[in-house]
């Protein structure tokens, strides 16, 4: 089994019209074994701006931490916001410098600008090859399947009511095809004024 | 293309199809032996088949390892309790699978290990019961059903068979159970669990289990452990299925959702 | 592989460790300690190779005795823990990564209690339960079974008795004897033993 795959997880973030949603498992498992089913993948970066992280999981701590330290000294130094735009780049060259060898992990990033509040969403391979589409994008171990679910229900200028159903719908019935994602799920919300957080009921097994 | 060009570069061993020489042949003696199987197209086939998987993106054989079964005996017969998931690798192929086979109306097996392994040999099995009946005018024996399972298995040790099964039924005037697997091992016993998840289920069984049990205690053990089972083992879940076996026969008693029961004990853990 | 376990109850950690020092096909010594008690709120309980266990927990708690020394107050459980995975994960990169598997158990009059779950791989979480070694694999369902929020110290104690008992009906490495620890507000304290004979009772 691979190393990305030892701990399970999945992650998925996708544009809607004036607002982004990001969602995650919350399963936490050694191989076959669920150890826990309380491990979120996806962490804020600022106001309008969460991080996932899908892969193994003591990189996915590590990574979070010594990218949150890169991003509050920028922001100290620059005495501004951070932009997802500047974050990406910022995650992109710290993985880059890992290259021969590399954090085990797939990052996806959701967010708004902090000026003009323009969705924006990213994902990347371990080594910091960024992608920016117009739709959404995918990491985890059911990866498949979750491209599978979003090609076929995300739709343009969704509102966040709608972004919600679909990307609870999107990630329930991918991981629902994985053995080793699920056991919960959390969706986050993002618009200008606010962010709305929900915890998902889903199988347990 | 045949087999055999796909593995160039595995050592072939002619010999051993030189009692059969063409397909057709081969497709007859399988209709009417069932026990009898192609054999490989080259030597050592735990090695060989697994190169098989490696070495070539597409050739595919789903393998369903992850599994959990038991059965235990108690003073009202025996229980076997299973889950439903099939995987390959970590694909869930199905949530729906049947791994318990009714083989007749006394006798029932758990399957667990390869799904396709498992579901051949049941049939096979499952017709020499019924021979067995329209020769001797009796229905077959636990013991004797079981050994005529375990002759076939023993018969294709070390070719890379992967089954681990528990066989429960009425025996003349009492209820008996029985582990079998692909070592060749044939065993009767009081709780076994088989499978990927059996670690997860023997936690739960083995506290709760006693000879006392009530029907009904029975069915709950059974039906927790391997709830417990699905919610640990990333390889096991879907519906769990409750069967109960007497002297006279065997009952379906429940098939309930894992996620109905989390929600249940879930409920009753909070109280 | 030996076994480490830890309950969380609402103001207590629970740490239960079997005794046994193996080496090739036998065993050393039969009355090994694997819970290290740190200070009088912190336990770490390890286990993995044996040279590192005990190296990597000494380091780890002469580090934490000598941030008390400088700063006149301690590290609380959770930022114990973040000190003890980021080590463990900082060693993970270079050429002498430790092999430990650790249960890092304290106790916060701010924070309450709070166990952690660390493996080789600095994977870490915090958690209600929790175990290592092969015979933590047979502990999962029973914490799913009889570990509630509320649960007393008397329960979590016969839920590790439950637990002992089952490694030993079912695990083919031979574990006669547990450790049991526990900390609270109290501070910590050993408790009984449980063991092959007391198990029957």
């Amino acid at each position: 089994m691979s190393i990305m795959a030892y701990n399970g997880g999945c992650v998925v973030a996708m544009k809607g019209k004036e607002c982004v949603a990001i969602a995650t498992d919350l399963r936490f498992g050694l191989q076959a074994q669920t150890i826990d089913t309380n491990f979120e993948k996806v962490f804020p970066v600022n106001k309008h701006m969460y991080l996932g992280l899908a892969g193994l999981q003591t990189d996915i701590i590590t990574v979070y931490k010594r990218l949150m330290f890169r991003k509050n000294l920028y922001e100290i130094r620059e005495n501004r916001v951070m932009q997802p735009e500047r974050f990406a780049a910022m995650l992109s060259s710290f993985l880059y410098e890992h290259r021969f060898g590399p954090y085990f992990i797939e990052p996806v990033i959701a967010g708004l600008d902090p000026k003009t509040f323009k969705p924006f969403i990213c994902n990347m391979d371990l080594i910091g090859c960024a992608n920016m589409p117009d739709d959404f994008v995918v990491a985890g171990t059911c990866e498949e399947q979750l491209f599978g679910m979003c090609e076929t229900l995300w739709r343009e200028n969704m509102e966040p009511d709608d972004l919600f159903e679909t990307i609870s719908q999107a990630m329930l019935n991918a991981f629902d095809r994985d053995a080793i994602s699920g056991w919960g799920a959390k969706v986050y919300i993002i618009e200008k004024d606010k962010v709305t957080i929900r915890k998902l009921k889903t199988r347990m097994d | 293309m045949a087999l055999n060009d796909i593995l160039k570069h595995m050592p072939s061993v002619g010999d051993m199809l030189s009692d059969y020489k063409s397909t057709e042949e081969m497709d007859f003696i399988n209709l009417s032996q069932n026990k009898v199987l192609s054999a490989p197209p080259y030597s050592n086939p735990v090695e060989n088949l697994a190169k098989l998987h490696e070495n070539n993106d597409n050739i595919k054989i789903n393998f369903d390892h992850g599994t959990t079964t038991l059965g235990f005996i108690y003073q009202g017969g025996v229980v076997l309790a299973v889950d439903s998931r099939a995987t390959g690798g970590q694909y869930i192929g199905s949530q729906s699978v049947r791994k318990v086979v009714e083989i007749n109306d006394l006798l029932l097996g758990t399957l667990a290990g390869g799904a396709a392994d498992c579901t051949y040999w049941y049939r096979v099995l499952t017709s020499e019961c019924r021979l067995y009946e329209l020769r001797n005018k009796k229905k077959i024996s636990l013991a004797a059903a079981t050994k005529i399972m375990n002759n076939i298995i023993y018969s294709y040790k070390n070719s890379g068979l992967s089954m681990g099964m528990i066989l429960a039924g009425g025996d003349m005037n009492q209820v008996s159970l029985y582990y079998l697997d692909s070592d060749g091992t044939r065993t009767m016993g009081k709780v076994f669990s088989v499978g990927s998840g059996s670690i997860f289920a023997y936690g739960v069984l083995d506290s709760g289990y006693k000879w006392e049990l009530t029907d009904e205690q029975a069915y709950e053990l059974g039906r927790r452990s391997i709830y417990h089972a699905t919610h640990r083992d990333a390889y096991s879940g879907g519906t769990v299925r409750v069967y109960h076996v007497k002297k006279d026969g065997w009952n379906l008693i429940s098939e309930e959702d894992c996620l109905d029961l989390h929600r249940r004990y879930e409920a009753e853990k909070k109280k | 592989m030996e076994t480490i376990i830890g309950i969380k109850g609402k103001d207590f950690v629970m740490l239960a460790a079997d005794s046994t020092h193996p080496h090739s096909i036998m065993v050393l010594k039969d009355d090994e300690n694997k819970i290290h008690k740190i200070s009088d709120s912190l336990l770490i309980a390890a286990t993995g190779d044996q040279g590192d266990t005990v190296q990597f927990v000494e380091y780890i708690s002469k580090n934490i005795l000598l941030y008390k020394m400088r700063n006149g107050y301690e590290l609380g459980p959770k930022a114990a823990a973040y000190f003890t995975r980021k080590n463990l994960a900082d060693y993970l990169r270079t050429r002498y990564a430790y092999q430990v598997w650790l249960l890092v158990a304290g106790y916060d009059k701010k924070e309450g209690p709070q166990l952690t779950f660390i493996d080789y791989l600095a994977n870490t979480l915090s958690v209600n339960h929790g175990a290592h070694g092969y015979g933590g694999m047979f502990c999962g369902s029973i914490f799913d079974q009889y570990h509630y929020e509320n649960i007393t110290q008397d329960e979590a104690y016969e839920v590790m008795r439950k637990c002992a008992r089952e490694i030993q009906k079912r695990l083919i490495i031979s574990q006669q004897k547990f450790h049991v620890t526990v900390v609270d507000a109290n501070g910590v304290r050993r408790l009984d033993d449980i063991t092959a004979e007391n198990l029957k009772n």
